[in-house]
């Protein structure tokens, strides 16, 4: 069996994050403190574009997140686009108009503006589409297919010999990669609950390791009695792309040997993602 | 394909070639060219006959050929950083005649006063668009924390950028940095540099010139589009035993030379080793016990070089060359996380040199040359490694002809087996509960047969032109193509020549990087499948002026160069461990056009040069394999882009025991991409919510104009022992302290307690302030 304790994609991985050239950089610049000043920067103008959101669940309630990006130095205060439409078609080519009703989910800190009224039935392989448009005739559009479920074989922990403080384990997730296709996966473990921070969080593609069992893990990282959520999201190719360009374009603001990234969208006419997600969870209490 | 084309080329060539020999009676001197002292032979030191406006430059091995007609003869000698001689000879038959040169100064060879004939020489050559320099020269201006670096010597000439603060990266007439070729001894080094680039891997110590071509390439030189820099290493001293070397304030050196029995040749080994680690580690130890103490990572690198020739006989010397250098990176923290990271080159070539006749002689040289970088991970019971390597074996044979008074031929041919192993990935655990491997290898071979003349149509006159055939094979993919070259000299006046230049070239491997910056972890990659050869042409005209009795002499020289199949990368590329790297790769168009004004003086108390370049590069890469290309296919100007550069290197003999040494760059400011936009992210779950920039153009921004200045004292020391010599070289970096941008970021200002985001800002980064440091060299 074959096993990640961290990600084949290396760019997304927590490790590789700790670039050596970024490390000897910031070791440079630690030693001659105080070469940083305020600078002024005229930026040539920007049009704002239509940020859209939205992560679609089987039996959920289909809800969508119409923001606008900004000039980068605008104040932090933006705010929400007027007069948006959304439009989601399901797989059997029904149209639903959602509405428009921002709100922030209390259990999940996450806002949204325009939320469907009736749970949505998704199966892998269903595609669904989005359309978007506002008064300004911006329009956004996007299709989506529910990818593959591939389920998790077996979720297992192991400590270490030590006690006391100095007790940990580590927790492997196995599965078995399709042959057939290419596939992405995002493996996060969030500690008591999923709407915080992911303790762990990376992804992986099967390039090197396509039809094989693979195990992705952490390191001796969690205490006796923690409740641990192990979340294996299995990704279509845009959907990943999109999570690495994110990851890639917040890297290059201030690594001075990062290229900068575009955005790689999986919505056309404007900036975002539209995804059906199909994942895998499982709770764990360590004893 | 390539083959026909070959003997296509080879018939139009010997076309090419004279077939009739002007009938004139000439005799031939010849002779070696060597430093008093040490007995080291002197490449590149220029003979000539003012009186007949005749020359030659020595060779490799010092070695030179004129053909004189009968009669007494005036013949100057000289070579930088030595006394000129002059020596009147009466040529009745063909003679052989050596010279020995007297260093100008009898420091550790920190002083330089060029000798007169220099500058007159490199106005009546044809090669245009070269810069020459000697260790000697490199060793007496101020450099960053006193290291000597050959490399960023050369970024103070005209028409070479640098990569950005500190770096020794080279930027030619527009081209990337991997598209110069580095040769030591005729051997390939594929990573310069050391340390992420701030210091190159080119010990000055066992370095004896370097010669930067910039454009006009010789016919012999191939394998890169925009530069050769061929670097010769010092032979040893053939006279006696001497140790040398220095302390610094980041490194040591020590060279060892001397004699072969029977005074057959010389030998040298010269080291270097920085000590960041040596401090560190002492750090590391007073606070180990500190719980919250983070390991500051070991680092260290080193360079070992050696040489040895032997005179086999009276036609024939070998001459080998070893150079090992490596970079070592260690992280290791008491939460089970280590971190190794190794990269460097090895290199190792034999050249045998044999003179047929006073009119004909072969080098021919096999050489071995490897860069590999290592990164090995170890987290609890986790392991992860990953390496690269690209490893060559190469063969080439180079004969000169001099045929008559009028043409000097050259022509040889190279060939080149590459192993490029692009990735090797291995992962495990300890407890062999799995493992896990990738490696992925590819095969290239590369080939390039050439002839060249140097034609003395007339006093005024003189061509060389020439022709190099090269290809590439990959599997069974088979690239291939003809590189004309073509210089012209015409003296206007004897104070005033007229130069041009053509120069095709060809690349068959490529560096793939998407980091705008040389790093360690780049690999090399063959031309093959759809990632076809780069390719460049360049054209440039300049006149030579030698001014006040041929004290100074101003060059102007203006190029233009086109490039096709550019290469760089897809956003988001996945270059680690691709077995599917083609379709990773984009290509584009370049074009760079520039003109290069420069001052030199090199004889007097105070000598320098002025050097002034002003100039565009661009690229445009359109949409291609479902992208928009770069910057939307519209086109863009690289980071390295400087519209204006300006140098101006003084050095001056204050007294027998004092050298006042400054050089000042300005240039303009480096294009740079900056997010013009940003959005809020969420994510699944809106626990963290985070500014993404957007990037909608490439490199539109410019940072603020660069400038500093640097000053260096040489001061040499009275000798504590008979024979011994010992200096203190001060210098200051950036010596007015000027905050120049190394680049620019956004930041978030947020409310201390709330933690709520208030507002952006524009930050700006500089790498270096004012820094002081002194090196003691000895030598005895």
């Amino acid at each position: 069996m074959m096993s990640f304790p961290y990600s084949v994609g290396l760019s997304s991985s927590p490790l590789m994050r700790l670039r050596p050239a970024a490390l000897l950089t910031g070791s440079l610049l630690l030693a001659s403190c105080g070469l940083q000043k305020d600078i002024d920067v005229a930026l040539p103008n920007y049009p704002a574009q239509l940020v859209v959101e939205s992560y679609l669940e089987n039996n959920r309630l289909p809800r969508v997140s119409v923001t606008e990006s900004v000039p980068y130095l605008s104040a932090p205060d933006a705010e929400l686009p007027k007069g948006v439409k959304v439009i989601l078609t399901m797989p059997n080519g029904r149209r639903d108009t959602l509405a428009y009703a921002p709100a922030v989910n209390p259990n999940t800190n996450k806002g949204y503006t325009h939320t469907g009224r009736t749970r949505i039935t998704a199966r892998p392989g269903d595609t669904f589409r989005l359309e978007v448009y506002d008064t300004q005739g911006r329009r956004v559009t996007a299709s989506a297919t529910m990818p593959a479920t591939v389920p998790l074989d077996n979720v297992e922990y192991k400590f270490n010999d030590l006690s006391g403080a100095q007790r940990k384990a580590y927790v492997l997730a196995s599965f078995r990669d399709p042959a057939a296709t290419v596939d992405f996966y995002r493996y996060q473990v969030h500690k008591r609950s999923v709407a915080t921070d992911p303790e762990v969080e990376y992804t992986v593609e099967d390039r090197l390791s396509n039809g094989q069992p693979l195990s992705l893990g952490t390191s001796y990282q969690f205490s006796p009695n923690d409740t641990i959520f192990v979340t294996m999201y299995h990704l279509d190719r845009p959907y990943f792309q999109f999570l690495q360009s994110v990851d890639d374009a917040r890297n290059a603001n201030g690594n001075p040997f990062a290229q900068p990234s575009a955005i790689r969208s999986t919505v056309e006419g404007g900036i975002g993602i539209f995804t059906i997600l199909n994942y895998q969870r499982q709770r764990i209490i360590l004893k | 394909m390539p083959q026909r084309l070959f003997y296509l080329l080879l018939g139009l060539l010997l076309l090419a070639l004279p077939s009739t020999v002007v009938a004139q009676v000439k005799l031939t001197l010849s002779g070696y060219v060597r430093a008093t002292g040490t007995n080291e032979a002197l490449p590149g030191a220029t003979i000539a006959v003012p009186a007949l406006g005749l020359g030659a430059t020595t060779d490799d091995q010092g070695f030179y050929t004129l053909l004189l007609p009968t009669g007494p003869q005036e013949v100057t000698v000289s070579f930088i950083g030595y006394q000129p001689q002059t020596q009147t000879i009466a040529l009745t038959r063909n003679q052989r005649l050596s010279f020995s040169l007297q260093a100008d100064n009898n420091t550790l060879g920190e002083v330089v006063i060029e000798g007169s004939g220099t500058l007159k020489e490199k106005l009546q050559t044809t090669q245009m668009s070269v810069e020459r320099l000697t260790s000697r020269e490199a060793k007496l201006l101020p450099a960053l924390f006193g290291e000597v670096d050959l490399l960023k010597t050369l970024q103070l000439k005209p028409g070479v950028q640098n990569g950005g603060e500190g770096t020794s990266g080279l930027f030619v007439r527009g081209g990337s940095a991997d598209q110069n070729l580095f040769l030591v001894d005729d051997a390939v080094v594929y990573n310069p540099s050391h340390l992420f680039g701030l210091f190159s891997v080119f010990n000055p110590d066992a370095v004896q010139s370097v010669d930067l071509y910039k454009g006009g390439f010789p016919s012999q030189y191939g394998g890169r589009l925009s530069s050769v820099v061929d670097i010769k290493m010092r032979p040893g001293n053939s006279e006696k035993f001497t140790t040398s070397g220095g302390l610094g304030l980041i490194s040591s050196r020590l060279t060892l030379e001397g004699p072969l029995p029977n005074r057959k040749g010389s030998w040298l080994v010269s080291g270097r080793r920085t000590y960041f680690d040596v401090f560190t580690r002492q750090v590391n130890k007073l606070n180990e016990d500190k719980e919250d103490w983070n390991p500051i990572p070991d680092y260290y690198f080193y360079d070992l070089n050696a040489k040895a020739n032997y005179q086999l006989g009276a036609k024939d010397n070998v001459f080998l060359t070893g150079y090992l250098g490596h970079d070592v990176f260690g992280f290791n923290s008491t939460n089970g996380f280590n971190f190794d990271f190794s990269w460097g080159n090895a290199v190792a070539s034999a050249r045998w040199n044999h003179v047929f006749n006073k009119r004909l002689y072969v080098n021919t040289s096999a050489s071995f040359t490897r860069y590999d970088y290592r990164i090995s991970n170890a987290l609890d019971q986790f392991s992860f490694d990953l390496s690269s390597e690209i490893r060559d074996f190469s063969l080439r044979t180079d004969f000169d002809y001099a045929l008559n008074d009028r043409h000097a031929v050259k022509f040889g041919a190279a060939f080149t087996d590459h192993h490029f192993g692009t990735g090797r990935l291995k992962a495990g655990a300890e407890d062999n509960s799995f493992n896990f491997g990738s490696d992925i290898n590819y095969r290239g071979q590369e080939a390039g047969v050439y002839a060249s003349d140097n034609f003395r149509a007339s006093d005024k006159l003189q061509l060389e032109y020439g022709l190099r055939v090269s290809g590439f094979q990959s599997g069974s993919d088979q690239f291939g193509g003809l590189e004309p070259r073509a210089a012209v000299r015409y003296s206007l006046t004897p104070k005033i020549s007229l130069k041009a230049n053509y120069a095709l070239m060809y690349q068959y491997v490529h560096l793939v990087s998407n980091s705008g910056a040389s790093l360690p972890t780049d690999i090399w990659y063959p031309s093959r499948l759809s990632v076809k050869p780069q390719r460049s042409q360049q054209v440039a005209t300049g006149v030579s002026f030698l001014l006040g009795d041929g004290t100074y002499l101003l060059t102007n020289e203006l190029y233009y160069k086109w490039a096709q199949r550019q290469i760089d990368f897809r956003d988001g590329a996945q270059l680690f461990v691709n077995p599917d790297l083609d379709s990773e790769f984009l290509f584009g168009r370049g074009w760079a056009y520039g003109n290069e004004l420069y001052l030199e003086k090199k004889t007097g108390r105070t000598t320098g040069w002025i050097g002034y370049t002003l100039a565009w590069t661009k690229r445009r890469f359109p949409p291609q394999n479902g992208t928009t290309g770069i910057n939307n296919g519209n086109t863009f100007y690289p980071n390295y882009d400087r519209r204006h550069n300006l140098t101006v290197v003084v050095l001056h003999q204050l007294t027998h025991r004092i050298n006042l040494t400054s050089s000042f760059v300005f240039t303009s400011g480096q294009a740079t991409t900056l997010p013009l936009g940003r959005f809020v992210f969420q994510d699944i779950f809106g626990a963290n919510p985070s500014a993404v920039p957007v990037y909608p153009q490439r490199n539109t921004y410019r940072l603020a104009p660069y400038n500093r200045l640097d000053l260096g004292l040489v001061y040499k020391l009275r000798p504590i022992r008979e024979g011994g010599e010992s200096d203190l070289i001060f210098s200051v970096y950036n010596a007015y302290n000027r905050r120049n941008p190394y680049f620019v970021y956004f930041d978030q200002i947020k409310d201390k307690e709330t933690a709520r985001v208030l507002s952006y800002r524009a930050r700006q980064v500089s790498l270096f302030p004012v820094i002081p440091s002194v090196t003691y060299n000895f030598k005895f």
